[in-house]
């Protein structure tokens, strides 16, 4: 059984990490009353930890136990400045770790964080480098959301900057969800917000059984490490369930595979370096022949394709996880980042000159009473 | 002397004196019988003549008669005879005493008359003189007379005594017997009174009671057969008393008692009480009636009072009372205070006394009182029970059982609710 560790890091990761909660909870309205009766249904052991400065935000968890939920003192949070969310959490490093060395040893651990915002983005680069210190045989994989661009410059800034760091870490990956690409999912941003929450928690779940599911065709946490260590390292999720309609095991590997199943823009005929795909349905829609063509196609583009079958009742639902040998939505946001901080500098330059230009007029002055 | 010898040597007496009247009377009769001879003789020629004569003469001869109630010392007045009665001597044996006289001379004789026995003077009615008879002694005071004579001698009347009434020779004794109770029981001890008052104006004499058979039904402890003085003068009282016990159930008439007495003349005279009837009831003994109120179901733990009334429901006293209980089953009921003795309860009478219980172990027990006592025929016996159940133990709040779930689940809610609280 594996033993998995996911730390939900500031609000976004929170959030994240109360969606996964819900989900284990069984999902949807079910779960409000279950978490009163029920434990989660995790398939793995799995210990949760929301880790937060701001202490509202952890109130706002629902799904997850009080004592899974960590706050670090730091007043009212970080101000979206990394450079404070570092400093807190050096100062409250032995406390963060101390609380994860409770739970016990890990296998696989999730850091599930926004690369903009203030705690996460700061946090999230330390803490998984303490990990990999004090835990030199996990499996450290992140799941980072990038903002929507509206947000701010900040925040892009952040995310620039945040990314960064998380890519230069001795990690084993990283699965990028992208606000901005799902915001599809539904009009509002409040809605979005948990459309995208519980999308990535799903298939986050489904991700940790299939890892420690009996296959008809086996993938383990080690191919699940050696796909995440392909390419940039950088990759993200596909998930396709099929209906009663089509039952098609390859349609619905192809659909887990199309741009609108992603949880970031990407090519993967294109730009996927490594992949696994995860086919779980009942055994008369399982067509071996029909999966190992489709799992070929896949290979003929992004090189190697980890398989993994599950046998469970139900339509064919499946989970393709691949990294990416490019990346170009985050060279745009980059650009995207650099632009703002450019135009910050600038505005901050102008505002500077204009504020001289001012305080010139009264230079040789002196105050006269 | 027993009473039909005096009786008897009453009436020899009587005759005594009518032979001794019979024996002068034969002397007269004969020099009678020689006048009659010569008279025969004038009165036949007399006759012829008579007959031939006058025939009115016919009607005056008739006899006919009267009777009359007298009185000691009323007489019968007809023509020149005049009869009076002296006294009665015997009702029993019928005798009178008249004394018959006639103005003028010729007759004056006192005679004890037989009833219904008739006695001619001067001949006799049929020849011109009277025939006197008792015909009904009516007491020792009076007599019904009936006087036969010839119409011509007039109408007879009666004459009230112009003596005055004799008094102090004429005893005249009661008898009362009594018991002093009419019903009793076998084995009560009743007190017979005899009591003899001499209501005459004699003195009487040789009194003697006749109290006989003894009642079977009867033992006599002491006084029988009753004794009492030989002579009363007049006022004078007597009375014996005599104790029996009732020794056998029954109703019985009790006979009368019989006095007999002698006047001053000998006369023997004979009273006696009435008879009367009395109930001799069985044999009088106690009967103890045990009643126990117990009480309720008894609460596991709990305590309660049985309360015990034994009453006499007999008639005689029960005494040496013991009371004693006992339980079944033996254990899980426990009580104080069963045992008590009473010297006495009389009839009618009623003891009451509570035992404490105590209720130990659930279950259904007998509480059983045995009651020895002396019934006044010897030792008896009265049992009476009662049954007392002690309950299981009580849970009164069931309803808190409704409430446990309801607060376990509460509780667990809560707790969750905690543990999902930051």
């Amino acid at each position: 059984m594996l033993n998995v560790l996911i730390l939900g890091v500031g609000q976004c990761g929170n959030r994240i990490l109360d969606a996964v909660n819900k989900e284990a909870m069984g999902g949807g309205g079910a779960s409000k009353i279950a978490k009163y009766c029920l434990k989660p249904k995790f398939p793995s052991r799995v210990e949760t930890v929301a880790i937060n400065t701001a202490i509202n935000d952890l109130k706002e968890l629902r799904y997850t136990t009080a004592k899974d939920r960590l706050h670090v003192p730091n007043l009212h949070g970080m101000g979206a400045n990394r450079n404070v969310g570092k400093q807190a959490f050096m100062d409250n490093r032995d406390s963060i770790m101390g609380e994860i060395e409770k739970r016990g040893d890990f296998d696989l651990a999730f850091v599930l964080t926004s690369t903009s915002g203030g705690t996460g983005s700061s946090f999230s680069p330390l803490l998984i480098n303490e990990l990999k210190r004090q835990y030199p045989n996990i499996t450290v994989v992140t799941v980072a959301i990038l903002p929507f661009r509206e947000e701010g410059s900040i925040y892009l800034q952040n995310a620039a900057f945040s990314m960064r760091e998380l890519m230069e870490l001795d990690a084993d990956g990283i699965i990028l969800a992208d606000n901005q690409y799902m915001k599809r999912f539904s009009g509002d941003i409040a809605s979005a917000y948990d459309k995208i929450n519980s999308t990535i928690a799903k298939r986050l779940l489904f991700l940790i059984e299939s890892l420690d599911s009996e296959m008809l065709s086996v993938t383990d946490l080690g191919d699940f490490k050696t796909v995440m260590n392909g390419g940039l390292r950088i990759g993200t999720m596909g998930y396709y369930q099929a209906d009663g309609k089509n039952n098609s095991v390859k349609d619905a590997i192809e659909n887990s595979l199309k741009p609108n199943n992603l949880l970031y823009p990407a090519n993967v005929a294109d730009d996927a370096a490594r992949a696994m795909v995860i086919i779980q349905g009942s055994k008369e829609h399982l067509d071996v022949d029909q999966i190992t063509k489709e799992v070929e196609k896949i290979t003929a583009s992004a090189g190697h394709v980890f398989k993994g079958i599950v046998v469970k009742k139900g339509h064919p639902r499946v989970l393709s996880v691949f990294t990416l040998a490019a990346a170009p939505e985050l060279e745009s946001i980059y650009a995207q980042a650099a632009r703002g901080m450019q135009d910050e500098k600038e505005k901050r330059s102008r505002a500077r000159k204009q504020l001289d230009d001012a305080f010139a007029h009264i230079e040789d002055l002196e105050e006269i009473y | 002397m027993k009473s039909g010898e005096r009786r008897e040597k009453s009436l020899k007496r009587t005759i005594d004196l009518q032979n001794r009247d019979m024996g002068k009377k034969l002397h007269l009769d004969i020099l009678r019988l020689a006048c009659l001879a010569i008279l025969i003789l004038l009165l036949s020629t007399a006759f012829i003549g008579a007959v031939q004569g006058a025939d009115d003469d016919d009607d005056d001869d008739e006899v006919t008669y009267n009777d009359f109630t007298l009185g000691i010392g009323d007489r019968i007045d007809i023509s020149n005879y005049r009869a009076e009665l002296i006294e009665i001597q015997s009702v029993k044996d019928g005798i009178a005493v008249l004394q018959v006289s006639r103005t003028g001379g010729g007759l004056d004789e006192q005679r004890a008359f037989l009833e219904n026995r008739a006695n001619n003077f001067i001949g006799g009615a049929e020849k011109g003189g009277i025939t006197l008879t008792v015909v009904d002694i009516l007491d020792d005071e009076s007599a019904r007379v009936r006087i036969e004579y010839q119409e011509s001698l007039g109408t007879p009347s009666r004459r009230a005594s112009e003596r005055p009434v004799s008094s102090g020779d004429k005893p005249a004794l009661t008898v009362q017997k009594s018991f002093d109770k009419s019903e009793m029981s076998v084995g009560d001890e009743v007190k017979v009174t005899v009591t003899i008052m001499n209501m005459g104006t004699g003195k009487a004499q040789n009194i003697k009671l006749d109290d006989a058979p003894p009642l079977p039904e009867f033992s006599y402890v002491a006084g029988y057969p009753p004794k009492i003085k030989d002579t009363l003068d007049p006022g004078q009282s007597d009375s014996a008393v005599y104790m029996m016990n009732a020794i056998k159930e029954s109703t019985i008439r009790v006979s009368a008692i019989q006095v007999s007495y002698t006047d001053s003349k000998d006369n023997v005279l004979l009273n006696s009480s009435e008879p009367f009837d009395i109930v001799i009831n069985p044999k009088s003994v106690a009967d103890l009636a045990i009643r126990m109120e117990v009480p309720g179901p008894l609460p596991l733990g709990g305590t309660g009072m049985a309360n015990i009334s034994i009453e006499n429901v007999g008639k005689a006293p029960a005494t040496r009372i013991e009371a004693k209980g006992d339980i079944k089953p033996p254990v899980g009921l426990e009580a104080s205070g069963f045992e008590r003795s009473f010297f006495e309860i009389p009839p009618g009478g009623e003891v009451n006394y509570s035992v404490m219980l105590s209720g130990k172990d659930s279950g259904n027990y007998t509480i059983h009182l045995k009651t020895t006592f002396d019934g006044g025929d010897g030792s008896a016996i009265r049992e009476g029970s009662a049954e007392v159940v002690v309950l299981k133990r009580e849970y009164k709040y069931e309803y808190l059982l409704l409430l446990i779930p309801i607060i376990i689940i509460a509780a667990w809610l809560y707790r969750r609710h905690r543990e999902y609280k930051y």
